[in-house]
């Protein structure tokens, strides 16, 4: 049974409002801290790397900045979709100073979200994902997913895979 | 506001502590071999004085306290009140890797480590003048001074401010003859203003006179402190009868104390002649023996040093005499101002001649590395015009073009030049690694560094330290061996080991030779077949150079690494991997029992890359111009296939071929016509690679591939070409292993 922390017991003082963006894959919303996205682009010619680890889709130029793009669709495990006019890369800043950008599948607005607003999950379902899950808040009926990019992009996860198989 | 402050008061602490801990460890090094270098005591002493004092100030009390024992054996040292062994040693090595955590700490804004309990002790016993030797040693024991190191500070020069009671004093408590030679040695360095003013070693110099004289050597007080010191010294000297030659050595030098003299008979007794005061005589001539034996100092203000002995001191007695004399020139009277002025002159002259050649501004590097990839993109840039010249025709702006070419390139070197560094940056830890190794195996190994001023881009440097560290470290432990093997073998008992830097043209050649045991190619071939690496019939055929070069196979080293070398995964194939990852090579030689030598070289500048440009499907990839060796036309190629591995003949061999194509899941079609075989060579390894086009050299800017794809098998790193597109820098060395 999922544990999950009522933020209503958090002090008044914690009562910040914070601004996520918002994004979707497949039929689901998610969320990054405004603060952490950089930039959206459009969908751009993407350099692949061979052997790179699955999810990442390849590397593009960005303003002379060579970035990581990963496939938002298979970091989560879901079928690959076809590229359309909403198809967005979100760059966004790891804290290592470092950026990656992730293909989703159209960004809409950005949401103003009190932090009591969010109920911290740990533990929600049963695969991988879930750990990258920082909290789901209810907005217009809508369940927003908010990650933590850090969990997300956590490199010990993502250990660069051997080339056996391409070389 | 006012923790912003303090972080930059931190900050600059750390900037500057750091770079004097830098020095300490060499330093003490250094000191072990040379125990009597007055300079370098002095050098120590005030490099712990001055961490001390900033760490008072930032209120760092566990570093303060460390400092500070330390500095009080170092006064006993400089004093000559006792001198250093390996066990002392062994304790301020300790304290300067405190140092080290302490900087690391402040940094993290963790509290500090409180220093071992039993370290300060030690060190506090140390700092007790109360040692049997010690006595003897101030007192009687000439040895103490360093002729060389009494250089230092002793200047005497400018009038002299020592009280009457002072110089009293000092005259009471000299003693041996070994002394003067001393600190005849000394004045002179003091007249040369550079030294630490420490003819100390004879001499009991007060805590005040010190801390002038440190003060003078900082700049503050150019005369009057060193007259203090002078005087002092000169006190003790006066009281030698030993000879005293130095008057017209100007160099201190080499002398040991013990009757060793600085001035010659002739000229101390010209002097004394001349000195009415007979205390002040005394204590004059060695001084004015030791101006002019100045050996740091220049000729002329020796001179003036001599002249004003002449001028009798004029101010307050013997006393102002002996300052006179020792200020290398007279105590207040003229000839000590002119001594004085003379030294304090040269002095100047000194930081003057140095403020002029060491103007410098402290940069930020990731501002360097900011213009570096500023520069690159300019570059690409400039790649792309070059390319768009061809077609567009205009003259006027090809002409343009063609300018902009120039000036970028030479923008492009200057910035590199903007980031080289000496090599002797790295260097500077070696001499500890050396030592603290060849004490625990207990060999004997002298390490000689060649070529400390080599530049080179600061990346480089720092990526080659941990290479080098390990490649000495190996030179040590498994080269040089132990005493009495090496003298049954009828060497020297000690082993050396030389580390050289030199550039050979766009390359830098770093050299590890050691007179050791050297390696048998045999044994080597024999332990490769053992270890299933190749087959005998194979390893018959390798050549000793190709022996050699096992060492840097994965798991072939057999011998325990009992350094410590835990926590960075260091072996020897690592080391090449290192290398290699900078574009560099690494070979061995090798002459079994009479010793080896490793050859590493690099080229210059890591950031910009001259590579041949070749497609693969319809992408591009950048192959670094280094590796490649030759190129031909694959439907003139000749294929064999050998167990399943399809081969090209060239050149009377046979060598491994790859498609790139397949390995790179390239889905279009390819032009046989247009494919191309690209043989590329790394080290001795050959292997050939077919690409679907060969596109022409370029000049790319290295950047490093991202987050998640850092440290990949295979690439290098990406480049944005001239059409503006990205092509990925291959990594021939990994890119091999992953099949050869």
């Amino acid at each position: 049974m999922a544990e999950e922390k009522s933020l209503s017991d958090i002090t008044a003082q914690n009562s910040a409002t914070r601004q996520w963006v918002t994004f979707r894959l497949d039929n689901e919303t998610y969320g990054i801290g405004v603060l952490r996205v950089r930039e959206v682009l459009r969908m751009t010619d993407i350099t692949p790397v061979p052997g790179a680890p699955a999810s990442v889709e390849g590397i593009i130029n960005l303003r002379g900045v060579v970035v990581t793009i990963v496939d938002g669709r298979r970091h989560f495990s879901l079928s690959p979709k076809a590229v359309d006019q909403d198809t967005r890369i979100i760059i966004v800043d790891l804290d290592d100073e470092s950026m990656v950008g992730i293909v989703v599948d159209s960004v809409s607005v950005v949401v103003d979200l009190a932090d009591t607003d969010i109920d911290l999950v740990s533990g929600v379902g049963s695969d991988d994902s879930s750990k990258y899950i920082h909290g789901v808040a209810n907005r217009n009926d809508d369940l927003l997913i908010l990650i933590d990019l850090d969990k997300l992009f956590d490199k010990s996860d993502l250990s660069i895979e051997g080339s056996d198989d391409l070389f | 506001m006012s923790s912003d402050f303090d972080d930059e008061l931190v900050q600059d602490f750390i900037v500057e502590a750091g770079e004097i801990h830098e020095q300490l460890s060499e330093q003490l090094v250094d000191l072990e071999h040379h125990p009597d270098d007055m300079e370098l005591l002095n050098a120590i002493f005030r490099g712990f004085h001055t961490i001390k004092g900033g760490a008072g100030f930032l209120n760092f009390g566990n570093l303060v306290d460390v400092c500070h024992r330390a500095e009080d054996v170092f006064n006993l040292l400089r004093q000559g009140d006792r001198s250093v062994d390996p066990a002392m040693m062994d304790a301020f090595l300790k304290v300067v890797d405190l140092l080290g955590t302490h900087f690391e700490e402040i940094q993290e804004g963790d509290d500090l480590t409180a220093p071992d309990p039993a370290l300060l002790k030690f060190l506090e016993q140390l700092s007790q003048p109360g040692g049997m030797e010690s006595t003897s040693v101030s007192v009687e024991a000439p040895p103490v001074i360093e002729a060389k190191s009494s250089v230092s500070g002793l200047s005497a020069e400018g009038p002299d401010e020592l009280s009457d009671d002072e110089f009293e004093g000092l005259l009471d408590s000299l003693h041996g003859e070994g002394p003067i030679a001393g600190i005849q040695e000394s004045t002179p360095a003091a007249l040369s203003s550079s030294s630490a003013a420490d003819n100390a070693s004879m001499d009991q110099m007060t805590e005040a006179e010190f801390e002038g004289l440190l003060d003078q050597l900082h700049g503050d007080d150019p005369v009057g402190e060193n007259v203090e010191e002078a005087e002092a010294t000169s006190s003790e000297v006066v009281d030698v009868e030993a000879d005293i030659a130095v008057l017209d050595e100007p160099v201190a030098a080499e002398e040991d104390s013990a009757g060793s003299s600085a001035i010659s008979n002739d000229e101390f007794e010209a002097l004394l002649g001349e000195l009415q005061m007979t205390s002040a005589q005394q204590h004059d001539l060695p001084i004015a023996a030791s101006l002019s034996v100045e050996s740091t100092m220049p000729p002329p203000v020796a001179m003036p040093a001599g002249g004003g002995l002449a001028d009798k001191p004029s101010g307050g007695g013997a006393a102002t005499g002996a300052a006179g004399a020792g200020a290398g020139g007279g105590g207040g009277g003229g000839g000590g101002g002119g001594a004085g002025a003379g030294g304090g002159g040269g002095k100047k002259k000194k930081s003057a001649g140095s403020g002029r050649g060491e103007s410098t501004v402290r940069v930020d590097t990731r501002r360097l590395d900011e213009i570096m990839n500023l520069v690159g993109e300019l570059v690409l840039v400039r790649n792309r015009l070059s390319t768009l010249k061809t077609d567009m025709g205009d003259d006027d702006a090809s002409r343009a073009i063609a300018n902009l070419d120039h000036v970028t390139t030479d923008l492009q070197n200057a910035v590199m030049e903007t980031r080289m560094q000496p090599i002797k940056k790295v260097f500077g830890r070696f001499p500890r690694v050396v030592r603290d190794l060849a004490r625990t195996l207990h060999k004997e190994v002298a390490l000689e560094l060649v070529g400390e001023e080599t530049d080179l881009d600061k990346n480089l440097v720092e990526a080659l330290a941990d290479p080098l560290v390990h490649l000495v470290r190996n030179a040590v432990d498994h080269g040089i061996e132990a005493p009495d093997v090496r003298v049954a073998a009828g060497k020297a008992r000690g082993g050396r080991i030389v580390l050289s830097a030199e550039q050979e043209g766009d390359h830098i050649l770093l050299t590890i030779t050691d007179d050791g045991a050297g390696m048998d190619a045999d044994v080597l071939r024999r332990k490769a077949v053992e270890k299933g690496l190749m087959d005998m019939e194979s390893a018959g055929q390798m050549d000793d150079r190709s022996a050699f070069a096992l060492i840097f196979m994965p798991g072939f080293s057999t011998k325990q690494e009992i350094s410590d070398v835990s926590g960075r995964g260091v072996g020897m194939d690592v080391v090449k991997n290192n290398i290699m990852r900078l574009n560099g090579s690494v070979e061995v030689d090798s002459y079994y029992g009479k010793g080896s030598t490793i050859s590493i070289r690099v080229p210059l500048t890591l950031a910009i890359l001259p590579t041949l440009m070749v497609a693969v499907g319809d992408r591009s990839y950048a192959i670094p111009l280094a590796s490649v060796i030759e190129i031909f036309n694959l439907e003139d190629a000749q294929l064999n296939v050998l167990d399943g591995q399809t081969m090209v003949r060239t050149r009377g061999k046979a060598l491994p071929m790859f498609y790139l194509r397949n390995l790179f899941t390239t889905l279009t079609e390819s032009d046989p016509a247009q494919q191309r075989v690209v043989i590329v060579e790394v080290g001795s390894k050959k292997v050939g690679f077919v690409v679907d086009q060969v596109n022409g050299q370029e000049e790319v800017v290295i950047k490093p591939l991202g987050t998640l794809l850092h440290g990949m098998a295979g690439y290098a790193g990406a480049t944005i070409t001239g059409d503006g597109r990205i092509a990925l820098i291959l990594d021939i060395p990994s890119l091999m292993d992953l099949h050869a």
